[in-house]
């Protein structure tokens, strides 16, 4: 896991020391935050004088949001108009901010780069000291989703240990649904998550990894049952090549964050507006678009189930 | 009506259009082809741009171990386009293609590709991409990338490029030629129609006037016949002109036969004449003896006069046939000639016909006169008898060239054809009731004197015309 985190960090251009840090320590990182800035910033196209960040800004200021492919991220449109949406709701504009990599989206919001991001469960709770919970999307009336083990739709693979010796596509290394979930279904089963397989690659999100096995580059993939339901809805076609194998416990969704840069007061605003999203006509027709029914207040524990697994696979793996 | 395949009515429509059908499929098989090479050949010039493109994004793949963005890229945003690409690693493991369930992830590029070549070790400054034909599964042309980091070979581009793509291009060329080659057939095969009956009617007509030769007096045949500028024009002049000898060749040997027969005819005369007039002359000077020796009483007076009166209606009617023309001496002139004028006069009053008179002689004409006068008479009597009842006749009398030429013109009856040819014939069987002699002593005159006498039909003109050599200064 952490030679492909290393090829990840060094195809953006980041600086060398960090590719010795393990993604999940954030003390590890600080040492070098300043190169990191620096390349992120050139590799972003922003100026160097924003420089860091203030830690209080004018109410003016935009209120930096990260996403990650947990999301569709891809609908532009949809997101101006979200960001216009919370801007009249909290009187601060809101800047999306988009990366393909769950972890560079991670370290823009501990580095307090953007104030607040939709992440997964997984970079949560290796964070969870340092990041606030805000609220928590209720997908299908519950705040929980899903992974999906994925193979093409005509494959003659019936069961998951059928994939054995095949192309599989992980969908993120900071993904719970693409990632953490399904090595740790191999584990349980005494089957090695990395030898199990007879080659595997990152397809960075849940939509390629569907497009990866619809498209036959990988024979199955893990994903994200939230991101392949809301395709089913908008890509009929691109699901139809394909069929879940098999689904994981349920688990809490990718929350979504703040950082240690947006001060209470921020987040208790932010809170507000996103729980009340559902109350809003404007807001409600946005969920409907991302296809969830409304934002939830809940606590830190509901990603204990995570947590557990991320610990007993990194005990096995130590082992 | 039904044609055969050999006539030009159909071979010139059917040759027209296999010439349009040969040559637009032709145009069209040879408009393909060169677009197949022209695309063949863009086909392989944005193969090598798009690897030489791709190349320096593919190698940082491979270097991250990025299987998503090589495949990405390979697979562009329509599918990777026409061409197969393959990017195979530095051990020669596939790494990404844009046909991921035909050439697998990992799978070595011998087992996926056997028929393709040990890549050669190449120097790094030597030209990368090379496209070589190759014609296995479709596949015509293999473009080989190799792609090199800091001068060692990380791995290889393949771009499989097959002529698939253009077969639909290929197909519409030739739906286009079929297309063009059917309106054209459309246009050509009416225009052949009509051009080979208008190429296939003077033949045709000329043919149809040929099969009438021998059957038909050649001197009759009315022909339409092609005369133009073209080689079945002048065809049709020669056979107008082969035509017009055959009927000339005819009318001579008609006339030959005629004069023949004439001749037959008045040596005939000329003899029983001669042994008529012999016994004749005897038996007269026998009755004016007896006269002279012995005196004659009133009924053997009447009787003798009975008989000299029939012997000289006989010496009448003998000499009638026996023609002198040339025991007259006198020189005929002018006013010879228009003494017949004159004589006509009354005929011509009585019969109420116009006569239009023309002489040109004003000289002596080294002719003997009382023959002439006696044929142009008769001519011109016969001319107006044939005319009576508001007719016209025309005379004409010129002397050219040594020839005195006589033109009598009558409007009315026609002489019938068959009739013609016995014209001069003494009593014809067509005119019992005439004495018939006429044109008989015309006809005798005028060979006597060496010339020609000749009757034609012209429409509702029957003409004679007499030709007669002038003797030298002194006439016989």
């Amino acid at each position: 896991m952490s030679a492909v985190w290393e090829h990840r960090v060094d195809r953006l251009g980041l600086c060398h020391a960090c590719r010795r840090g393990r993604p999940e320590d954030p003390k590890m990182s600080l040492p070098c935050s300043r190169r990191t800035v620096i390349a992120g910033l050139l590799a972003s196209g922003v100026g160097l004088a924003s420089g860091r960040m203030e830690p209080v800004r004018a109410s003016s200021e935009p209120l930096r949001f990260g996403l990650t492919p947990v999301v569709p991220d891809d609908r532009i449109t949809f997101l101006a108009g979200w960001a216009d949406w919370i801007e009249t709701q909290c009187g601060r504009p809101v800047e999306f901010v988009q990366r393909s990599r769950y972890r560079e989206i991670l370290d823009l919001l501990l580095q307090g780069r953007i104030d607040l991001a939709w992440i997964c469960g997984y970079p949560y709770i290796r964070n969870r000291s340092h990041l606030g919970l805000i609220a928590v999307p209720r997908f299908q009336g519950r705040p929980l989703y899903q992974s999906y083990f994925i193979v093409g739709a005509d494959s003659e693979i019936e069961r998951l240990h059928d994939l054995e010796g095949r192309l599989f596509a992980w969908a993120d290394p900071d993904s719970n649904s693409g990632y953490l979930y399904p090595r740790f279904r191999l584990s349980s089963d005494g089957r090695d998550p990395d030898r199990f397989f007879r080659r595997t690659f990152f397809a960075w999100g849940h939509p390629r990894c569907v497009e990866a096995v619809a498209e036959g580059l990988a024979d199955g993939a893990a994903v994200d049952s939230y991101v392949w339901e809301t395709l089913a809805l908008s890509h009929p076609t691109l699901i139809t090549q394909t069929r879940v194998l098999e689904r994981s416990p349920e688990f809490g969704f990718p929350p979504i964050v703040a950082g240690p840069s947006l001060s209470e007061r921020e987040r208790q605003l932010i809170r507000r507006v996103l729980l009340s999203q559902v109350q809003d006509p404007a807001g409600r027709s946005l969920l409907n678009e991302l296809n969830l029914d409304s934002f939830g207040l809940e606590a830190p524990d509901l990603y204990d189930d995570i947590a557990r697994m991320a610990g007993r696979l990194t005990e096995g793996s130590g082992a | 009506m039904t044609l055969p395949l050999s006539s030009y009515r159909l071979r010139l429509p059917l040759s027209l259009s296999i010439a349009a059908v040969v040559t637009a499929l032709s145009m069209a098989v040879a408009l393909g082809l060169q677009t197949l090479a022209n695309l063949r050949e863009d086909q392989g010039r944005n193969a090598m741009t798009l690897g030489h493109a791709m190349a320096g994004v593919q190698i940082q793949a491979l270097r991250n171990d990025d299987v998503w963005l090589a495949y990405s890229l390979l697979r562009g945003p329509d599918g990777g386009g026409d061409a197969v690409w393959i990017l195979v690693d530095q051990a020669g493991r596939i790494f990404a293609s844009n046909r991921p369930r035909r050439f697998r992830l990992d799978q070595p590029i011998e087992s996926a590709l056997p028929w393709l070549p040990q890549a050669q070790p190449q120097v790094f400054d030597e030209m990368p991409g090379r496209v070589s034909r190759v014609d296995h599964d479709e596949v015509r042309r293999v473009l080989r990338l190799p792609l090199y980091s800091d001068d060692s070979q990380v791995g290889e581009l393949i771009a499989l490029l097959s002529d698939a793509p253009y077969l639909p291009r290929f197909r519409e060329i030739l739906i286009g030629g079929i297309l063009v080659t059917g309106t054209i057939l459309l246009i050509l095969l009416p225009i052949g129609w009509l051009w080979g009956r208008r190429m296939v009617g003077p033949l045709v007509r000329l043919a149809e006037c040929m099969g009438r030769v021998g059957r038909e007096d050649p001197r009759r045949m009315q022909c339409t016949l092609p005369d133009d500028d073209s080689e079945i024009g002048r065809l049709g002049r020669q056979f107008a002109a082969m035509l017009s000898a055959l009927a000339q060749k005819e009318t001579l040997e008609q006339q030959m036969i005629q004069a023949e027969r004439l001749a037959a005819v008045g040596r005939v005369a000329a003899g029983v004449a001669h042994e008529v007039n012999n016994p004749l002359g005897g038996m007269l000077m026998a009755i004016d003896t007896y006269r002279r020796a012995h005196p004659v009483d009133a009924q053997t007076e009447r009787l003798l006069n009975l008989l000299e009166r029939a012997l000289r209606q006989i010496q009448g009617s003998v000499s009638a046939l026996l023609v002198e023309a040339r025991a007259d001496l006198r020189t005929l002139t002018r006013d010879d000639l228009e003494d017949v004028k004159t004589l006509a006069q009354p005929n011509r009053v009585k019969a109420r016909v116009s006569l239009r008179w023309e002489n040109a002689c004003d000289t002596a004409i080294h002719l003997p006169a009382a023959p002439v006068r006696q044929l142009l008479l008769n001519l011109v009597l016969n001319a107006v008898q044939a005319a009576q009842g508001n007719g016209h006749v025309e005379v004409r009398i010129t002397t050219e060239d040594h020839h005195l030429t006589m033109r009598i013109e009558n409007s009315g009856r026609v002489i019938p054809p068959e009739q013609l040819l016995h014209l001069f014939e003494p009593y014809p069987a067509s005119r019992p009731h005439t004495q018939g002699l006429g044109l008989w002593v015309c006809y005798q005159i005028v060979s006597q004197l060496g010339g020609t006498i000749r009757a034609e039909a012209d429409g509702d003109v029957t003409r004679f015309l007499v030709s007669l050599p002038l003797t030298s200064e002194s006439p016989v």
